[in-house]
């Protein structure tokens, strides 16, 4: 028997090389681990104590790796560098792309309004927004989470919204009323309540986040919240005051320029004929309505949740690219963790004591009486703080043997083989059975496929057993007795190395842990595998008492998705139903409050339908944007039906009242669905996917939100025109 | 330096003493002091026997005890040695020994027997800085470590102790750069090790706790060993000890591992 590093130095030699990958090889535990199956890649596992410092450590080792020469390739991958990793590249992401898209967005306003100092003042008002929120939470002492990292990507487009509906009737009435003073009051007063609405109901649908069971999901939702009520606060205040205070030159152009193009211009040529169109092609248009919906149907139907944190990041990326080398040549390198638990050892040690005691009253007939001292024996242990009661009890029995006369010594000795075999019984994961179920279990996962590979206390057990029995593979089994085992592992624990044994069994041999390597780090294949050890589980019980439970990143990101996903639809759910509420309270009018639900439904509907006939995954950012969703839809429709209200109380005819509303309102909405949704488009570019995600999902919002408010909701009206203008004309 | 006192260490089953220093005068030739520490140390008396119960915890406060009978018997005063170690507790380990021939020529012989799988083994040589049977001492702990595989310095006399520094000669085969060890000026017994790494912190600590008289020979009736990286410690506590029983060479010969004679291991 001989006990050496398996590499102790690196090898000089090929054949030194070729020696060390033999013996990994022929070590279960290291084969497929440590050296890979085709021999042309080798891995070394880096435990770390915390998952915030994994990034800076891959930093450190890929520095390192750097002064290397030769033609190697060194990757580095993980789930806690990857979310971590992901958390950081986020700021960073943060310093290209919310600038770039802050440059499209300003660009495009400009566009619209020709007046540069106008257009600045919702940028500095969404860069106030943003360094407001964040101080605050980090001032608050809240760590910047990958959650929490989101928020600036979040509060941007609704702070600009607000403003861009402010400019854009400001720009529209401005050259009519030709006071800068006249005219912002004029727009405040028109935009006051939509805009209170929408920021109540914008706010509503992130606070309500704060009821979900995830704290960072919590502190997102609560300080983008705080973000939509700074912005408003601003809006309302900021924005008319930078207004009037600006040279009347510096808008002159607005007098001038966008005169000409007020309603003559293509934007307002075409509004004019949706306008129009929808008074004509009311049936029609809702009949395509209902299509759609009945599709996207279908679509969430379809709708599969899923997620694995190295995916946060575009194909490309090092963390990508490291995964995807690493499994074609390991077993795996996602982990999770099977821990089988005996049960509480409190009642086997009572029922123990109770069999000694009736054995010792058994035998007081014939011999001595050692009832008095079996009970003393029990209080001394009792009172010993030792380490297990049985060990206790053992340790005095011992010293009564010591004292104890030959009769009463043949006693003692009688109850020490009765503790000796329950103290054998209790370490559990000692006993052949309770390791043959682990490598039954170990083999079924194996079998199934799903799983790359399994390490465990019954590799270690019979690889130790083989070795003993002069490396015959015969042997490659686990011993016949507790005490084979026992002595099994005492001859492993006589290595450089005795605390390796502990990754796999506690000291008490009461929990053993199955380390499985997965190729996939998805939430899906997870799923999958604990589904897998469930039904072998029921097919096959445990050993008495031995609960089967998961541990590990991999399994956890299931767990946060489950709570995640569940909390993100309890959130929309009860956004969904605060923001009816507030709408009811808004317009006092249970018909209008079904016409404003309307234009956010489809719309959710249409992009959670397309999520899923596109196969996308439903992951993280998925859930946290359905909240921005329902958000950022109902903003169009209150404003175009508060406004609608407003016109049609004004006119009492409908055409006249769709004529105004498809002129400055509708140019407003028109005007901030582009500006949104083209100016995040640069976060398509970024290569961490939920920033692309993010980008995809703003211009989808806005672009359907906008089609179905300016398409649908008069179309709807049109088609319900009595009841509509009865009910306005009532008030 | 003498050839024939060829070990130091930690003073495992350290018994003793070859008589105190005479002289008031604190010695300052470093090869002196050794040799009287490893005579301490490791060749008290002509034989002997303790029982030792030995306290294993972890990092996180986790205790396991293993216990068990240890003999040993010089073969010649100052050189050869043999080691048996038989285990009582857990009762799954019952009747587990592990016998060594040590050799101050050579390498020396160890073995273990495996009573459930009725496995004598010989343990080859080799690396012996691994664990003796998974606590935080090491087998070179229990034998005792060359003298000649270190360079000595006397780093500092104190009023109780000597403080020598030991540099291993060869740098490969061992984890430390070097250890120093405080030996008490009046027996001669080594009662703190501290070992370093080559980071220059010491990662590793052996202690005396306690020294009692034992038929005239100061002897180490509690030791601990602690990993100073992890937190772990042994703690071994020495009973019944016993010198100059006279045990018979065949005690400790491979042939009878598998039936060792009673009379020499009391108790089960």
């Amino acid at each position: 028997m001989r006990f050496g590093w398996l590499m102790e130095a690196p090898p000089g030699t090929p054949d030194g090389a070729r020696a060390v990958r033999e013996a990994a090889n022929r070590l279960p535990t290291l084969s497929g681990t440590l050296v890979s199956e085709d021999g042309r890649a080798t891995a070394i596992y880096v435990p770390i104590e915390r998952k915030r410092d994994s990034r800076r450590i891959a930093g450190e080792i890929e520095e390192f790796v750097e002064t290397f020469e030769g033609t190697e390739q060194y990757h580095v991958t993980g789930l806690p560098v990857a979310e971590d990793t992901f958390g950081v590249e986020m700021f960073r992401q943060m310093a290209i792309t919310a600038p770039l898209a802050g440059l499209i967005v300003f660009l495009l306003m400009w566009f619209f309004f020709r007046s540069l100092a106008l257009v600045a003042a919702p940028m500095i008002l969404a860069g106030v927004t943003v360094v407001a929120t964040m101080g605050l939470m980090v001032g608050l002492g809240f760590s910047v989470h990958i959650m929490s990292s989101m928020i600036p990507i979040f509060l941007m487009p609704i702070a600009v919204v607000d403003s861009v509906h402010i400019l854009s009737e400001f720009a529209d009435a401005y050259p009519r009323i030709g006071d800068r003073r006249e005219t912002i009051r004029k727009v405040v007063d028109d935009l006051y309540t939509p805009m209170l609405y929408t920021t109540l109901t914008s706010a509503a649908g992130f606070a309500s986040l704060a009821l979900a069971p995830i704290p960072p999901v919590r502190v997102f939702g609560i300080f983008v919240a705080i973000g939509i009520a700074t912005a408003f606060v601003l809006t309302i205040t900021f924005i008319p005051a930078y207004i009037v205070t600006l040279s009347e030159t510096s808008i002159e152009n607005l007098r001038t320029r966008n005169v000409s193009a007020k309603n003559t211009g293509l934007l307002a040529r075409m509004l004019g004929r949706v306008g129009s169109w929808t008074l004509v092609s009311s049936k029609s248009i809702v009949v395509v309505t209902v299509v759609v919906a009945a599709v996207s149907a279908v679509g969430i139907s379809r709708i599969q949740i899923n997620d694995n944190p190295v995916r946060w990041f575009r194909p490309s990326h090092k963390i990508r690219v490291a995964d995807r080398v690493l499994n074609e040549h390991f077993a795996g390198t996602y982990n999770a963790f099977l821990v089988l638990q005996a049960g509480d050892a409190s009642r086997d040690r009572e029922a123990l004591t109770t069999a000694v005691g009736a054995y010792i009253e058994a035998a007081a007939d014939q011999g001595p009486d050692l009832t008095g001292a079996w009970a003393e024996t029990i209080a001394n242990a009792a009172a010993v703080s030792d380490i297990e009661s049985v060990d206790a009890l053992v340790d005095q029995v011992f010293r009564r043997l010591d004292e104890a006369d030959d009769d009463a010594a043949d006693l003692w000795e009688g109850v020490l083989v009765l503790l000796e075999d329950a103290q054998s019984a209790l370490k559990v994961f000692q006993t052949p059975e309770a390791l043959g179920y682990l490598e039954d279990l170990q083999g079924a996962l194996a079998a199934s496929g799903l799983v790359g590979k399994s390490n465990g206390l019954t590799d270690i057990v019979k690889t130790v057993h083989r070795e003993l029995r002069e490396g015959d593979p015969e042997y490659l089994t686990i011993p016949a007795t507790s005490a084979g085992v026992a002595q099994t592992l005492l001859s492993y624990q006589s290595s450089h190395r005795p605390d390796d044994l502990w990754h796999f069994v506690t000291p008490d041999f009461r929990a053993a842990n199955i380390w499985l390597q997965l190729k996939s780090g998805d939430n899906q294949d997870m799923v999958l595998v604990t589904e897998a050890v469930d039904a072998y589980v029921a097919d096959h019980p445990p050993p008495e008492g031995v609960a089967v439970q998961w541990a590990g990143l991999t399994y956890l990101n299931v767990v946060w998705q489950q709570d995640m996903v569940s909390g993100m639809l309890n959130a929309l759910l009860g956004g969904f139903v605060i923001v009816f509420l507030m709408m009811l309270v808004l317009f006092r009018s249970l018909r209008f409050d079904a016409l404003a639900m309307l234009p956010l439904s489809v719309t959710i509907g249409f992009i959670y339908g397309m999520i899923g006939l596109a196969g996308k995954d439903y992951d993280m950012p998925v859930a946290v944007l359905s909240a921005l969703t329902l958000g950022l839809s109902v903003d169009f429709a209150i404003h175009f039906l508060q406004r609608a209200r407003t016109i049609q109380a004004e006119t009492r005819d409908w055409p006249a009242t769709v004529d105004r509303l498809f002129a400055e309102p509708a140019r407003a909405i028109t005007r901030n669905a582009i500006v949104i949704a083209v100016g995040f488009l640069p976060l398509l570019g970024s290569s961490l996917v939920p920033y692309q995600t993010v980008g995809l999902f703003l211009a989808a919002i806005m672009a359907a939100s906008a089609v179905v408010t300016l398409v649908l909701l008069p179309s709807v009206m049109n088609l319900m025109r009595t009841e509509v203008t009865k009910e306005i004309g009532d008030r | 330096m003498k050839r024939t006192l060829t070990r130091l260490g930690p003073a495992f089953f350290g018994l003793a003493v070859l008589g105190a220093h005479a002289g008031a005068q604190d010695l300052t030739d470093v090869d002196e002091i050794i040799a009287r520490a490893n005579a301490a140390a490791y060749y008290a008396g002509e034989d002997g026997r303790a029982h030792v119960r030995m306290t294993i915890t972890d990092a996180s406060e986790r205790s396991r005890v293993r216990e068990f009978t240890i003999l040993r018997r010089d073969v010649d005063e100052g050189g050869d040695q043999d080691y048996a170690v038989l285990f009582s507790r857990p009762a799954d380990l019952r009747n587990t020994l592990f016998l060594v021939n040590k050799h101050v020529e050579g390498d020396d012989d160890r073995w273990l027997y495996l009573p459930s799988l009725d496995l004598v083994r010989r343990i080859s040589a080799g690396d012996k800085r691994t664990s003796f049977v998974g606590s935080h001492f090491l087998y070179e702990d229990v034998s005792g470590r060359r003298i000649a595989e270190d360079r000595h310095e006397l780093l500092e006399t104190t009023a109780t102790h000597y403080v020598v520094k030991n540099t291993p000669l060869d740098s490969d085969g061992q984890e430390f750069e070097w250890w120093t060890v405080r030996i008490d000026k009046k027996t001669f017994v080594p009662t703190t090790m501290e070992y370093v790494d080559d980071t220059g912190e010491v990662y590793r600590r052996i202690e005396a706790l306690e020294v009692q008289n034992v038929d005239g020979i100061p002897t180490v009736t509690t030791m601990r060993a602690s990993d100073l990286r992890s937190g772990g410690n042994t703690v071994s506590e020495f009973t019944d000890i016993e010198y100059g029983l006279g045990i018979p060479a065949d005690v400790f010969t491979e042939r009878t591992m598998r039936n060792p004679p009673r009379r020499w291991f009391p108790g089960r």
